[in-house]
């Protein structure tokens, strides 16, 4: 699969307006939208030569690719997982246990007002994109994707199994719009209160207004994006990128929506 | 959950597959049971390699290490997800991840001890959607350590029910690097009563597993065969007992068919995930579903897609251990 973006910087007191303009180009309400994201970057054990394998079975051609393979690329990924308001500040969900052993005349489990937080039950999502396409064969920043439901909760054994260490986390708030076969996603980052120290994702999540705003002045980034299911067809191709240039005219007035700097969206793992 | 046993009988390139052999020893050794093919199976094995691994080595008077393998099944009796099964890191480079309901990685298993010098294992299951995805991407994005090596299929077998058993046989072909037949792989199934299928699936209603069933044909009544027990009633010592008295029953059925093969029954982290389901069913008190899904809708996110929701994630994980202990080929 294959995403073709075009983005804007839309400064905090343009939002609300913008949103509005949003909703009337597309005809729907904007659909409100926070995820975890977790940042994971792939690893290698260092000292990678002097293993034996099955060497017996192995061709000069063989070794050849095997030391391509070796020196390819090795990326950082993301893990994204909705969660709703009410998941921050939350508590973790009561166990059966201490509500017995505590409070004896407590309401039936499950009708506990107060919302809960249940890391276990997370949804995930293995979202990759590859670094953008050099080379400008279009005025889109179109890029290599895909996209992969995980199971749901603790993802990070699996993760480090498969070659990723998780390295921090972070939220994005934003309200997502769909027009015709576009996407158009105007949001921002949150970072979590007190820094990034941690080396697992959090259990619970803070209080939403503990959170503080990657961009000290509020502003949000538009994106629109288009997802090509096969990326090899250049006529379907063709077809997105200039989708993509229509909203750009219609939206001309408003904002400026244009292709982002390659290396700014670089995923490689150094 | 039913409790598995799987053969595999190699065989070389060219020479004809044990399929016959043991098709018609079945035949032999139940007279009574009237042998008529009741359904179709397949399975799709891909295996990836460290690709560090692959490489010569430069320096013999290093140590070799365990290789690490990433295993990838797909079975149509478990439509709903595809397994995948990757050996753990020899060293986390991260903190060691202290999960109550995942275990710590790798405990040592009271059914079958691992002695095996590999590292320990994680098995994950995804929907079948996200299975060929993930698939590419690690073919795509981490070709530094991950290496396909192998693609084996079993594009035709057949299942049997013989007595309280069920047996789905096949041949297995290579499709990765080259074509070719490896062998033949038989599963055989208990159907009869046991206890593992009487712990239910933690889901909303409360409803029993009685396993994803491809063929649609009514399974086995768990609560007629007079298993009907609470929580406490069972502890997981009767987990692996259960375990043991019906890999028995399986070596039994086997030997009576007298062929040689490569056996997976009670390997390492078979019943983890039963184990889990007790574990969890013991913690909800009686059997009360742990709070229904409220969060995901009304979120309204990118990533929230309800279809792919799996009622038991976990079934057929032991098979699938199984089925990748015996389709390990050394590569």
């Amino acid at each position: 699969m294959h995403e073709q973006s075009l983005f804007a910087s839309v400064p905090v007191h343009q939002h609300h307006e913008l949103l509005q303009q949003l909703a009337g180009l597309t005809a729907m309400q904007p659909r409100h939208c926070l995820e975890r994201r977790l940042i994971f970057k792939a690893y290698r054990k260092p000292g990678m030569a002097g293993r034996t394998g099955a060497s017996q079975d192995l061709q000069q051609g063989d070794l050849q690719r095997l030391n391509k393979m070796l020196n390819g690329n090795m990326y950082y990924t993301q893990v994204v997982g909705p969660v709703s308001e009410s998941d921050f500040g939350s508590t973790a969900p009561v166990d059966q246990d201490t509500q017995m052993a505590g409070m004896d005349d407590s309401k039936p489990y499950g009708s506990s007002s107060s919302p809960s937080y249940d890391y276990e039950r997370q949804p995930w999502k293995l979202e990759f994109r590859d670094i953008p396409e050099a080379g400008t064969r279009s005025a889109v920043t179109s890029r290599l994707m895909s996209s992969a439901t995980l199971p749901r909760g603790d993802v990070v054994q699996a993760m480090n199994a498969w070659g990723y260490n998780f390295v921090t986390e972070y939220v994005v708030e934003g309200d997502m719009f769909i027009h015709n076969d576009i996407a158009i996603f105007l949001h921002r980052v949150l970072h979590y209160p007190g820094g990034d120290e941690l080396s697992l994702p959090r259990r619970q999540l803070p209080a939403l207004k503990d959170m503080t705003l990657f961009e000290k002045s509020g502003s949000y980034v538009l994106q629109a994006f288009i997802i090509v299911q096969d990326g090899s067809n250049q006529e379907t191709m063709k077809t997105a990128s200039q989708h993509l240039f229509g909203l750009r005219e219609q939206l001309k007035s408003a904002v400026l929506l244009e292709q982002a700097d390659r290396l700014s969206l670089d995923t490689r793992a150094k | 959950m039913p409790i598995t046993g799987v053969y595999f009988i190699p065989s070389n390139p060219n020479a004809a597959t044990a399929l016959q052999i043991i098709t018609e020893r079945l035949r032999a050794a139940f007279p009574n049971e009237e042998l008529t093919p009741i359904g179709r199976w397949g399975l799709e094995q891909k295996l990836l390699r460290d690709t560090q691994g692959l490489l010569p080595s430069s320096n013999s008077n290093k140590k070799p290490s365990n290789p690490r393998y990433m295993q990838f099944l797909s079975l149509t009796h478990y439509p709903t997800h595809g397994f995948i099964y990757t050996a753990e890191p020899e060293k986390p480079t991260a903190a060691p991840i202290q999960n109550p309901n995942q275990g710590a990685p790798g405990p040592v298993n009271a059914i079958a001890p691992d002695h095996s010098p590999s590292p320990p294992m994680v098995m994950t299951t995804i929907p079948p959607s996200s299975y060929g995805t993930l698939f590419q991407h690690f073919t795509y994005a981490c070709q530094p350590f991950w290496s396909h090596r192998l693609t084996l299929a079993v594009p035709n077998g057949i299942v049997y029910e013989v007595g309280d058993f069920r047996v789905r046989l096949g041949d297995v072909r290579q499709t990765f690097p080259t074509a070719r037949v490896r062998g033949t792989v038989v599963e055989i199934e208990w159907r009869g009563p046991s206890v593992v299928e009487a712990i239910p699936v933690d889901r909303e209603d409360g409803s029993f597993d009685v396993g994803v069933d491809a063929g649609g044909e009514t399974d086995m009544d768990v609560e007629a065969a007079g298993i009907d027990l609470a929580s406490s009633a069972i502890e997981e010592s009767d987990i692996d007992a259960e375990y043991a008295a019906t890999a028995s029953l399986i070596r039994e059925f086997w030997g009576r068919l007298g062929v040689e093969a490569r056996e997976a029954i009670l390997i390492p982290n078979v019943g983890k995930e039963v184990k889990d389901r007790l574990r969890r069913w013991k913690k909800a008190g009686s059997g009360v579903a742990t709070g229904a899904d409220t969060k995901v809708d009304g979120t309204g996110s990118v990533v929230g897609e309800r279809a792919e929701e799996d009622p038991d994630p976990w079934s057929g994980a032991d098979v699938a251990r199984q089925f990748m202990e015996v389709l390990r080929f050394n590569r």
